[in-house]
C-alpha cells in the first residue's frame, strides 16, 4: 500500500487530534491543581499551569490523608493482580488443553459472570462478607474485586496458552515432566507477555474500582483513592483545585506501573512467534 | 536391553479403529521404520508407544518391561518431533540440558529464586556440561549454544531436537518424520546422519515417514502401514523383492511395479498372445496379476516380444521411464489412479518417443504373482 501525499500528511493530523483529545482532560487536571481557587471561574481560562502554586500539593498532603488512599489503593490492587492471575493460571490451562464435559457451559458461565453488574451484586456481596467478617478489610476487598477479574484474564491466558503448539508440552512430557512441571516450567515463560497484560487488566481495576470500596468499607483508615476522592464533593462546597491535586497523585502511580508492565507486553510482541 | 514388542495392540477413536492389531517384535540396536501414507496410523502408533496416546488393548514390552501404563517420562525413550518441538524460551544448552534436568527435579526448583539457583548448579556441573558440550560437537552446534531456537535455520534446529535427544542416552528413539520440513538436498545429508547416529550410538530407533526413500535407505526393518494394519515386515529388501500384496507392490520403488492381468495355468501365464513362462510351477489356475518392476523389463523394437505403444517418456538424467500400453493386455494400475501403461526403466536416454511400437520382454526370474481377486500374493 503506498500513502498518497494526502493521507501521508493528515495522518500525523489525525493522530495528533485523537492524542489531544485523550490527553487534554489529564492535562487540564493538572493546571486547574495549580490553579488558585479565585481564577478557577476566570472569564480567560488559564492554559497553562502557574507553577507557583505547585505548594497546594504539599498542602494536600498535610491536610488531607492522601499517602493513606493511595497506600490502601495500591494494596487493593497489587492483592487483586496477585490473587487474579495465580487463580487464572490453571483454569486457563484446563480450558485450553482439556477436553470434559461441560467445558462450553463452563467457559460460558465464566463469562456470565461479567454481564452482571457490581452495582446489582454489591448487596447480596455486602450480606455475604457480613456472615464472613470480611466487610471493613482490604482483604475482602481484594477477594470480591478478584471474584470479577478472574473470569476476564482466564479467557485472555487460555487464548495465549492455546498458541503454544502442543508438541512442545509434548515434548516436556517425554523428558518427564507432570502437567503441573509443564504450566510452570514451559508454560508460564512462554506466556509471560500475556501475563503481563492480565497484570495491567488486574491492577487497574483494583486501583479504579470505587462500588465495592464504598460499599465494603466504611473505616476512615481503610478508604481507597476512588472513594477518598469521591468523599471531596462536599455538601456545600468542593475544593476543586485539592480533587484536581489528588486526581493528579491518583493518576501518576497508574501511569507508571502501565509504564513498566507495558515494556514487557511489548516486548512479547515483538520477540517474534513462540513457535519453536 | 531395548528390544521393542507390540502384542496384539489397538487403538479406537470412539467407534473409529485407527490401529489393528499390531503384532511386531524388533530386536535391540534396530531401526524400525513405520512407513505408509498420510492417515495410515503410523504416527499414532508411535505415540502409543510413546506414551503420548493411550492404547486400547494389547500390550507394549520394552525389553523385559510393559511400558503401555507407564507416563512418557518414565519410559526411558526420547522423541524427534516433526516440527522439532523445542522450548523457545530456552537457549540451545538449556533445551538439551532440560531432559537431564528433569532427571532429577526437584519440586522446590519451580520457586523463583532458590530454584533458579539450584537448576543453575545442575546445568553447571562438569559431567552436564561435558556432555552437552560432547553432543553439540557431534551434531555441530557448538557454535549456537548460547542462541536462541528462533535465530537458528530449520536444520539447525532439527539438530539441536536431536541433540536433546541424544543426551539422555535413552534405550529407544522415536522420531515422527523428523526430515519433512527440511528441503530437499538437507534433507538426504541429515539422512545419512541419523543412519550414522544410529550406527555410533546404538540403541533402537523407531521412524515415521511416509517416504519410502527414507525408509529403505535408513531401516533396518520396515512395517508398512495402511489404514491401521501392517501390510508387509519385513527388511528394505524382501519389501522391494517379495511383496505380500498389491498394495506394497505399489507403494514401494519409482515407478511402482506393474501389475498386468493375466492368466496362470501351471508355470505358464498368459495375457493376449503372449506367454511368459515362470520359474516356478503353481497349482493354482486362475485369473491373477503379474508383477514386474519396471528395470526388470526390456524394450526394443524386434518382434516377438509383447508388443505396445509407447503414451510417455520421462528423462531423469541417469535413466528414462518409459510407458508402454500393450495392445493386447491391460494393467490393474487404474486401482491407485495411475495410468494403464507398464512402466519400464531404460539406462540413459532413450531415442523413443512417444506414438512409437514398442516391443517389452520380461525377466521370469523377477516376476511375482498376486490373485486379481484379493491383491494377495499367490506362492506357488
Amino acid at each position: 500500500m503506498t500513502a498518497s501525499p494526502i493521507s501521508h500528511t493528515l495522518r500525523p493530523l489525525a493522530v495528533l487530534a485523537l492524542l489531544g483529545i485523550a490527553a487534554f482532560p489529564i492535562y487540564w487536571m493538572v493546571v486547574t491543581s495549580m490553579t488558585p481557587s479565585s481564577e478557577l471561574f476566570a472569564e480567560r481560562p488559564n492554559l497553562l499551569p502557574s507553577l507557583g502554586q505547585i505548594s497546594i500539593y504539599g498542602e494536600v498532603f498535610r491536610t488531607i490523608p492522601v499517602a493513606r488512599w493511595l497506600w490502601n489503593s495500591f494494596v487493593v490492587a497489587a492483592g487483586t493482580t496477585v490473587f487474579s492471575i495465580l487463580l487464572a493460571i490453571l483454569p486457563a490451562y484446563a480450558l485450553s488443553r482439556f477436553r470434559f464435559t461441560g467445558i462450553a457451559i463452563l467457559g460460558f458461565a465464566l463469562f456470565a459472570t461479567q454481564m452482571l453488574p457490581e452495582a446489582m451484586l454489591v448487596v447480596p456481596l455486602y450480606s455475604i462478607f457480613g456472615k464472613l467478617s470480611l466487610l471493613n478489610s482490604l482483604f475482602g476487598l481484594i477477594l470480591a474485586n478478584t471474584a470479577f477479574v478472574v473470569p476476564v484474564i482466564t479467557w485472555i491466558i487460555k487464548g495465549a496458552i492455546d498458541g503454544i503448539p502442543l508438541e512442545v508440552e509434548e515434548a516436556a512430557r517425554m523428558d518427564g515432566c507432570s502437567r503441573i512441571d509443564i504450566v510452570l516450567a514451559i508454560v508460564l515463560p512462554l506466556i509471560a507477555p500475556t501475563l503481563a497484560a492480565a497484570a495491567v487488566i488486574s491492577f487497574f481495576h483494583g486501583w479504579n474500582e470505587y462500588v465495592f470500596a464504598q460499599t465494603l468499607i466504611s473505616s476512615e483508615q481503610l478508604r481507597t483513592a476512588s472513594v477518598g476522592l469521591a468523599s471531596f464533593v462536599g455538601e456545600l462546597s468542593t475544593p476543586i483545585h485539592a480533587v484536581m491535586a489528588v486526581g493528579v497523585m491518583y493518576t501518576l502511580p497508574a501511569v507508571i506501573f502501565y509504564l513498566f508492565a507495558q515494556r514487557y507486553v511489548v516486548a512479547g510482541m515483538t520477540a517474534g512467534s513462540v513457535k519453536g | 536391553m531395548s528390544s521393542i514388542r507390540f502384542k496384539n495392540v489397538t487403538k479406537s477413536f470412539g467407534a473409529k479403529e485407527v490401529i489393528r492389531d499390531i503384532d511386531i517384535a524388533v530386536a535391540d540396536g534396530e531401526f524400525l521404520v513405520l512407513l505408509g501414507p498420510s492417515g495410515c496410523g503410523k504416527s499414532t502408533l508411535l505415540r502409543m508407544l510413546a506414551g503420548l496416546e493411550s492404547i486400547s488393548g494389547g500390550e507394549i514390552v520394552v525389553g523385559e518391561r510393559r511400558v503401555d501404563q507407564l507416563p512418557p517420562g518414565q519410559r526411558d525413550m526420547a522423541f524427534v518431533f516433526q516440527s522439532y518441538a523445542l522450548y523457545p524460551h530456552l537457549s540451545v544448552r538449556r533445551n538439551m540440558t532440560f531432559p537431564l534436568l528433569m532427571q532429577q527435579f526437584q519440586w522446590w526448583y519451580h520457586l523463583p529464586l532458590v530454584g533458579r539457583m539450584a537448576r543453575n548448579r545442575i546445568e553447571k556441573r562438569p559431567d552436564v556440561v561435558t556432555k552437552i558440550e560432547k553432543t553439540a560437537r557431534i551434531l555441530a552446534l557448538t557454535e549456537m549454544l548460547d542462541r536462541f531456537p528462533r535465530t537458528l535455520s530449520g536444520g539447525q534446529r532439527q539438530r539441536v531436537a536431536l541433540g536433546r535427544a541424544m543426551v539422555r542416552e535413552p534405550q529407544v528413539f522415536l522420531m515422527d518424520e523428523p526430515l519433512s520440513n527440511l528441503d530437499a538436498k538437507l534433507r538426504t545429508s541429515m539422512r545419512s546422519e541419523i543412519t550414522a547416529l544410529h550406527r555410533e550410538i546404538g540403541g533402537t530407533f523407531v521412524y515415521v515417514t511416509h517416504d519410502q526413500v527414507e525408509a529403505m535407505t535408513m531401516g533396518t526393518r520396515i512395517a508398512l502401514m495402511r489404514d491401521g494394519v501392517i501390510q508387509q515386515f519385513g527388511t528394505a529388501r524382501e519389501i522391494y523383492t517379495d511383496p505380500a500384496n498389491t498394495y506394497v507392490a505399489r507403494f514401494i520403488g519409482t515407478p511402482p511395479m506393474n501389475l498386468i492381468h493375466a492368466s496362470l495355468s501351471g508355470d505358464r501365464a498368459s495375457f493376449g498372445s503372449s506367454q511368459l513362462r515362470l520359474p516356478q510351477t503353481y497349482t493354482t489356475r486362475a485369473e491373477v496379476l503379474l508383477g514386474i518392476r519396471p528395470n526388470a523389463i526390456s524394450i526394443g523394437q524386434k518382434e516377438g516380444a509383447v508388443p505396445g505403444r509407447v503414451v510417455i517418456v520421462e528423462h531423469i538424467g541417469a535413466e528414462s521411464v518409459i510407458g508402454v500400453r500393450l495392445d493386447e493386455a491391460r494393467t490393474a494400475h487404474e486401482a491407485d489412479q495411475s495410468m494403464d501403461a507398464v512402466m519400464v526403466t531404460v539406462p540413459g536416454y532413450t531415442e523413443l518417443a512417444v506414438g512409437d511400437a514398442a516391443y517389452l520382454s520380461f525377466d521370469p526370474a523377477q516376476a511375482v504373482l498376486f490373485s486379481s481377486t484379493s491383491g494377495e500374493r499367490l506362492r506357488p
